[in-house]
Parts: C-alpha cells; sequence; structure tokens
C-alpha cells in the first residue's frame, strides 16, 4: 500500500536525523529501541509465523552478544571484520546455537517445544557463571569498539548510526524471507505442518531451520547491544529477557510484521521513561499484557489496522467520535489505576511505614504534585471516581463503535473481508 | 489386465492389544478406481494410514510400484507418487485459497529451501497453481481465507492440494462425507475428471458414489479383506452382504 510506504518513508527519516535534535541519554535509550525491535522481529519469525513459541530466545541473543564480544577482542576491529560488520559473528553464534538447539527443540511441538526452549535457555543461563573462558564468569566480559573506515566509535551518534543500518538491513531482510518459497512455508507449517508433511516436504528440517534463521537474527541483535555496551555478562541469559521478548512481540501483535517492532520499541521506551519515574513499572508491563491479550488479542497493530480499515471505509471524521471516546476512557482510567497503584506502592513503602507513630495520623504522601493524606476520603474516592468515569466513558466508546459497524450497509465486500497474509494476484 | 501399483501383502497393525488390521491383502491396478468400504471401525482410516506413511504397520509389506514403502515417513511416500487426502478436512485454515495450493504445487519444484528469490517469481508455479484452481473449480475464491470457504469448497481445496504434485496414486478418505445431495455430484464429478489418468484408492459411504465412480471394490471387515471385485459381483457376494450389507439393513 502506498501510505505504508510513505510512513516507512518517514519513519526512516525521521530515525536519521533523531540523534541530531536528542540529547546524548536519549540517543542511547533509541539504540536499545532499535536493538529490541530487532530481537522482536527476529523472535515473531519463528513464533507468529512459524507458530514455534519458545521461552528461550535471550540465549541466542546472549550468544550473539558474546560472540561478538570475543571478536572484537581477538580481532581489535582490523583485518576482515572491521568494528561494523563484527554483528555478523553475532549472526553466526546465534545461527549455529539456533541449528543445534533448534533440532532438539522442533522434535516436538507446542507446549513440549516452548518447555525445551526454557531448559536449554536455562541451562545457558546455569552454566555460563562456571565457564569462565567462554563467559568470563559472574563478572562477564567486555572489550573495546575499535576504530574503522574513518570512525572510531567514541561517541553514542556513530553507535547509533551503526545500529540504525544493521536493524533497517535486517528487518529488510526478515520481510524479503516471507515473500520467499521458504518464508511461504513457514506460514504453513504454523497453520498446518502434519498436512506439510503428507505434501512431501522435511517438516522438521525445515522447522530447525527457521528456528536458526530466527536465532541468527536474535544473534545480531545480540552482537549490536555488545557493540554499544562493549560487554555482556551471564545475567544475558536470564529468564526475564526470554520473557520480554515474548512480551513486546505480543504487545505489537505477532501476527502483523511490523507488530513486534512496534510493540518492542514502545515497551522499550516507556520501560526507560518510567523506570525512572516510578519503581512499579514491572507491575505496569505486565497489566499492560494482560489487558492487550484480553482485549485486544491481536496486540497493537491488530488496532491499528483495524482503525485504518474502518478509516478508509468511512473516511477520517465518522471515527473520530468513538477513536475519542475509547482514547479519553483509556486515558482517564489508566490515571485511575495509576493514582492507585502509586498511592498504595507509597503507604506500603518501608520508608513510610518507618515514618509511622502510634496515635498519630498518617503523614500525607505526595504524588502528583500534591499531598494527599492516606486518611482522608478524597485520596480514595478520586482514583475511584476516575476509575469509574473510565470505564463509563470506554463503554460508550464501544457503543459508539458498535453502532459506527452496524451503521452503514456494506459497500464493499471485499474491503471488510479481513486480509489474507501475504499478496494475491 | 493391468499390473499393481499399489500391493498389500498380509499387513498388521496392532495398538497394543487391539489387532486393528489383520492381514489385509490388497492389490490397486494401475489406472483403476478402487474403493475400500467396510462397516464403522473395521480400520479403513488405518489402513490409509498405514498406506500413507502416518503409522508404521506391525508386520507385512507395502509395494509401491516395486518398492516397499512400510515404514517410510510420509514426505518420502509423497516423492515416491502417492498422495492422500483425509477424513477430516486437513488444509492451512489461515492461509488463502490459492496460498494453499501453491504450497502444495512448490514441492514439485523442490523449493523448500529456496530463500533468496521472491516466490511470485516463479511463473511456472503461479501457472500451474492456477490451473489447479481451475480444475476444482475455485477460480473465485482464489483470494479468500481458506477457513471461509463452504465446506464442500474446502472438501476440493483438499482434492486439489493432494493432486498438486502430480501422483500415480492418489488416496482419498471420505471425500463426500458430511455433503449435501448437489455438493456430492459436484465432487463426484470433479473426482471423475481429475483422477483421469491416475490410480485411485477411495473410503466412502455413499454406496452411490462408490458404485458409480468405481471399478473395482475391496470390502474391509474387522481389519481384513473379506472379498474384493467389481461392483457387480461385490453386490452378489453373500459374505458381503453377511458382514456388511445385511448389518446395514438391520441397523
Amino acid at each position: 500500500m502506498k501510505l505504508t510506504k510513505i510512513l516507512l518513508a518517514v519513519l526512516l527519516l525521521a530515525l536519521l536525523v533523531l540523534p541530531a535534535i536528542l540529547p546524548a541519554a536519549m540517543v542511547n535509550a533509541a539504540i536499545q529501541m532499535l536493538i529490541a525491535a530487532l530481537f522482536a522481529c527476529a523472535f515473531n519469525l519463528l513464533c507468529g509465523q512459524g507458530g514455534m513459541l519458545s521461552f528461550g530466545h535471550a540465549a541466542y541473543f546472549g550468544v550473539g552478544s558474546f560472540a561478538t564480544l570475543h571478536a572484537m577482542s581477538a580481532l581489535n576491529g582490523q583485518g576482515l571484520l572491521p568494528t561494523p560488520l563484527l554483528p555478523l559473528i553475532g549472526a553466526m553464534g546465534g545461527f549455529i546455537c539456533g541449528l543445534c538447539a533448534g533440532w532438539f527443540a522442533t522434535k516436538r511441538a507446542g507446549v513440549y517445544f516452548s518447555m525445551i526452549t526454557l531448559a536449554l535457555a536455562e541451562l545457558l543461563h546455569s552454566l555460563a557463571p562456571h565457564l569462565n573462558t567462554l563467559f568470563g564468569g559472574e563478572a562477564g566480559i567486555s572489550s573495546m569498539r575499535a576504530p574503522a573506515w574513518g570512525l572510531d566509535f567514541g561517541d553514542a551518534t556513530q553507535v547509533y548510526y551503526l545500529t540504525l543500518g544493521w536493524v533497517v538491513l535486517s528487518i529488510a531482510l526478515l520481510y524479503a524471507f516471507t515473500l520467499t518459497p521458504m518464508g511461504r512455508l513457514t506460514f504453513a507449517l504454523r497453520e498446518n505442518g502434519h498436512r506439510l508433511q503428507f505434501l512431501g516436504y522435511n517438516v522438521h528440517r525445515l522447522r530447525v531451520l527457521v528456528f536458526a534463521l530466527s536465532a541468527m537474527f536474535a544473534g545480531i541483535a545480540g552482537g549490536l547491544q555488545a557493540l554499544n555496551l562493549e560487554s555482556a555478562n551471564y545475567v544475558l541469559f536470564d529468564m526475564r529477557f526470554s520473557a520480554e521478548v515474548v512480551l513486546n512481540t505480543y504487545i505489537g501483535g505477532v501476527n502483523v510484521f511490523l507488530g513486534p517492532v512496534l510493540g518492542a520499541a514502545l515497551m522499550t521506551f516507556f520501560g526507560n521513561a518510567a523506570s525512572d519515574l516510578t519503581q512499579s513499572w514491572l507491575l505496569y508491563q505486565g497489566l499492560l499484557f494482560v489487558l492487550v491479550m484480553m482485549f485486544m488479542p491481536s496486540g497493537l497493530a491488530g488496532l491499528v489496522l483495524c482503525w485504518s480499515a474502518q478509516i478508509r471505509r468511512r473516511g477520517w471524521l465518522a471515527i473520530v467520535p468513538a477513536a475519542f471516546s475509547a482514547l479519553l476512557g483509556a486515558g482517564v482510567l489508566s490515571l485511575a489505576v495509576v493514582f492507585l497503584i502509586e498511592t498504595l506502592q507509597r503507604v506500603f513503602s518501608q520508608d513510610y511505614q518507618a515514618l509511622l507513630m502510634t496515635d498519630q495520623a498518617w503523614p500525607a504522601i505526595s504524588l502528583f504534585g500534591r499531598e494527599w493524606l492516606p486518611g482522608a476520603l478524597l485520596t480514595w474516592a478520586t482514583p475511584l471516581l476516575l476509575g469509574v468515569a473510565g470505564l463509563l466513558v470506554l463503554k460508550l466508546a464501544r457503543h459508539q463503535w458498535l453502532r459506527l459497524l452496524d451503521d452503514e450497509p456494506v459497500v464493499n465486500a471485499a474491503a471488510l473481508r479481513p486480509r489474507v497474509e501475504g499478496e494475491q494476484p | 489386465m493391468s499390473d499393481a501399483i499399489l500391493q498389500l501383502r498380509d499387513v498388521h497393525k496392532s495398538f497394543g492389544e487391539a489387532h486393528i488390521i489383520r492381514g489385509a491383502q490388497l492389490e490397486l491396478r494401475a489406472g483403476e478406481r478402487h474403493a475400500v468400504i467396510g462397516p464403522n471401525g473395521a480400520g479403513k482410516s488405518t489402513l490409509f494410514h498405514l498406506i500413507s506413511g502416518q503409522l508404521q504397520p506391525s508386520s507385512g509389506q507395502i509395494l509401491l510400484g516395486a518398492e516397499a514403502i512400510q515404514g517410510c515417513s510420509p514426505q518420502h511416500i509423497n516423492h515416491l507418487g502417492l498422495s492422500r487426502s483425509f477424513q477430516i478436512t486437513n488444509i492451512f485454515p489461515g492461509l488463502s485459497v490459492f496460498e494453499n495450493l501453491r504450497i502444495a504445487v512448490m514441492r514439485k519444484h523442490r523449493m523448500q529451501y529456496h530463500f533468496w528469490r521472491s516466490v511470485q517469481r516463479y511463473p511456472e508455479v503461479r501457472e500451474q497453481t492456477e490451473q489447479l484452481l481451475e480444475q476444482v473449480r475455485l477460480q473465485d475464491k482464489q483470494t479468500v481465507c481458506a477457513a471461509e470457504l463452504s465446506y464442500s469448497e474446502q472438501r476440493a481445496l483438499e482434492i486439489g492440494m493432494t493432486l498438486a504434485c502430480d501422483p500415480r496414486v492418489i488416496l482419498l478418505d471420505e471425500p463426500m462425507a458430511g455433503m449435501s445431495h448437489e455438493e456430492t455430484d459436484y465432487a463426484l464429478n470433479l473426482i471423475r475428471e481429475v483422477t483421469q489418468g491416475r490410480s485411485l484408492l477411495i473410503v466412502e459411504h455413499d454406496m452411490d458414489v462408490v458404485f458409480s465412480l468405481c471399478d473395482r471394490i475391496s470390502v474391509l471387515v474387522y481389519g481384513e479383506v473379506i472379498a474384493t471385485g467389481t461392483p457387480d459381483q461385490i453386490r452378489a457376494d453373500r459374505r458381503v452382504q453377511e458382514a456388511y450389507l445385511g448389518e446395514e439393513q438391520c441397523a
């Protein structure tokens, strides 16, 4: 579609001029967003397209990271592999590990597959601190970016452009893959691996290769992380990172190619921003995931697609009221939830509990630039009322939306049909 | 008389204690349409699973042409020229009709591991897919998601996928199950048309279909083939009447 292409071009342009606008600290956050986006996109090749939900993808990210660091130290950015090409080593590490782990994991499908990937990643996680030469023990290993091609990679901006280049290239390659025969077969693998066998395909080999490719691109993301941080330790293999990429991918939407990219970029951004503001960031992340899974199983990208389809059919003006009240309701409701969680978190924190004295009213806590007394009715009535108001507005939005859908006779049946993956003549 | 293209020699299959297939003997001749009928639970589907590689026989021999295929993997058997459909519709529900057929067509061109060229740049695959679409009369539906097809259209799609690799032997497992009268007629013509020049082994409960479509019929009862012959011979066979038709009358 034309609009999508224009939007992508604008996005790319914005990414290119970003370092000129942002302060240095933010450039670093942007690098992390890019890396997380690539990682999620690589993961989605396996999960969204191949239908294999891996719970241990941090392993291949980590292996890519370590491989790149070792290459960085060994080659010192000289010879055939100057610094900008080092993620290739990460790719290789990811691919080889992916082949080995994939061969075992893809012997089973479904839950068993997930469990095997989880176990393999945990195996690495518990082994790594004991392998000093390979993973540097508990301290990990570190290295330095060597100058190459007339660039010294001394500041974040140069690293940003290097990362951007690799991420854009990798995502483009991943997209191109979905159009090739093997990429089409990957979709069929998700839909019905059993039938593929009886069409004469070697399903296990196909699964292993898809697994390895996904691990390879995860390895590139890991390599970029290594270039950015110049160090790595065994924490990279932690279950938390494996879970994070799953969450990011599903929040973004597994059935749209760029969904995971969107999800990972947004969640990393919010993670960066919110972890400075509140201690409860992980709780919000979890809440967000549950809400997305319950109310928009196709993720943020699914929501975007649904709205844009309606805009195409009915024009901007028609959906504005419904969209506005939906956003308003969601905003008010999240304000209420944040208010409640932050109040509770402050009231139950150890610092605050230490201030309490018997026979005295609980002292005020400050939130949103105001002082709130835990004993006052207003402190608890505010989030409650906000919450009720938010729910009512959401209900209204839902009503408006349903009326909108009922409203018009179907002009063009083809426009309503859910889009089938892939192009057709 | 033409040569046998598929032969089952004393095939047995047990699941633990349960002895499902007890020494089945069957011969499919090149170019013939051959039905396997029998009461429920006689082991017809199991027989198909054994032939197509889904299950391994406990003992006995299955020959495709001159090659023994018992215990081979499904994809290997497919490569040797045997293709099957399933009793329960077995397609790629989330993909378009065109994509479903294209995936089936790609196998023949050994494109499984091609990752360097867009699938659109294989004109021969596209042509054959379109041909197949026309053959199973789904041209109008090619961009529709396979899950949204009507039941009989899904069955037609499945037959199309079964045909895509240009097999010598086709196994159809109850292609008409659950179809209305018109749909059955439509499917019957379709099968007659697309199996020209191939050997067909079909399991079907609809006796009208069996008797009008097939050259020969085998009757499977309790895992044994008790009779094989032309439709007229089978109608006249006393044992068949006892074991099968009689039972149906009682029911």
